[in-house]
């Protein structure tokens, strides 16, 4: 893998980001009644985020460092943790508690598997 | 003197009445800010493990403050991607704000740009769902919503920057060995669950799961980004589906 990105990089990319942000959050509220949102393109930018989100942490999971190949073992344990975390979230939609089953089960998986 | 009394009054009362509608605002996000505090500080602690420097991680937290975008585009920034990726990642994931700035715009239409720009900026899912509650609810103060809004806004920022900033410094004296990175993977994983209550998100995050596996040796990260693309594509398919054979009971109505 390449080095992580820092310095003047990591500035661009945080005001990029930043712009981001903004440029979302201002659309509507500043284009004023110029734009206007077909029903497609709503549906699209609905599950834009969740779609984005799905195809982080599923690799994330599956395919961890080092080694960055698909592990679907049930002994792999960042999805012992992600399992964890989505059982708890199934009943629950405290995100403390999640996170702390989650890490819980993540940790003892990695000491003890 | 009568004029002149009633204009005074009319001078005087406008700020306090704004002011009120600002603390009013402050006190109807309450309930909220323990949850935006968690959001705030494993944001922040994911930064700190994900290997931003301290300095690095509150600039993020003040600039950008989007804790989905950060906590999306923190991975790609270990890993060392295109910039113009990780920003485009981060766009993506904010792309919900044009849905929830849409809905704002007829309340503040009539205010200055510069009002409706920064209400834009510190609006977050959070005081989004709590301004669209009131306002279902016909209970936002009817001169003053802005100033409501400003007052839920202010409240939500100065909790989220304070968590971020725990996080942050929190976790710098925490040892790399407790994998605690893992977090911002978990807290995603938290952010998506509740999401995946219709089928369109289900079959869309499904979809883009599978591609970004298949897709993953790609350079670039590119994988992600044909994930994202394949995911929405097919959570619009599947929504066009529905929607030519709705339910029987809107079809005998």
């Amino acid at each position: 893998m390449t080095e992580p990105v820092a310095g003047f990089a990591l500035g661009v990319v945080i005001v990029g980001l930043a712009c981001s942000t903004f440029v979302t959050r201002t659309s509507f509220l500043l284009a004023g009644a110029r734009l206007s949102l077909g029903h497609r393109v709503e549906v699209a930018l609905r599950y834009a985020p969740v779609c984005t989100l799905a195809a982080i942490i599923v690799p994330d999971i599956l395919m961890h460092p080092p080694a960055h190949v698909l592990d679907l073992s049930l002994l792999n344990p960042r999805l012992i943790g992600a399992l964890a975390a989505g059982l708890w979230l199934s009943w629950s939609r405290n995100i403390i508690g999640c996170l702390g089953l989650g890490m819980a089960a993540y940790s003892l998986a990695r000491i003890y598997l | 003197m009568g004029v002149n009394g009633q204009h005074r009054s009319l001078v005087t009362a406008q700020p306090s009445e704004r002011r009120v509608a600002f603390r009013l605002g402050q006190l109807a996000i309450l309930p909220s800010l323990p949850g935006a505090f968690a959001w705030g500080m494993i944001s922040g602690v994911a930064m700190v493990k994900g290997g931003l420097g301290v300095p690095w991680a509150i600039t993020m937290s003040l600039l950008v403050y989007a804790g989905s975008a950060q906590l999306a585009a923190l991975p790609l920034i270990v890993a060392g991607a295109p910039l113009w990726v990780i920003v485009a990642t981060g766009l993506i994931t904010n792309l919900r704000f044009v849905i929830y700035s849409a809905a704002l715009r007829p309340w503040f239409a009539d205010r200055s740009r510069g009002v409706r720009a920064a209400l834009g900026f510190f609006m977050t899912d959070f005081t989004f769902t709590r301004f669209m509650r009131s306002a279902q609810e016909g209970t936002l103060p009817a001169q003053h919503s802005d100033a409501w809004f400003a007052g839920v806004c202010s409240s939500n920022w100065i909790t989220w920057q304070l968590s971020a900033l725990v996080g942050i410094i929190g976790a710098s004296y925490v040892p790399t060995q407790w994998g605690l990175e893992f977090t911002g993977t978990l807290a995603l994983v938290a952010l998506v669950g509740p999401s995946l209550n219709a089928r369109p998100a289900i079959v869309g995050a499904a979809a883009a799961a599978v591609v970004a596996l298949v897709a993953y040796p790609l350079p670039f990260k590119l994988g992600l980004f044909c994930g994202a693309i394949a995911g929405i594509v097919a959570a619009t398919l599947t929504d066009a589906v529905e929607q030519r054979s709705p339910p029987r009971s809107a079809e005998q109505t």
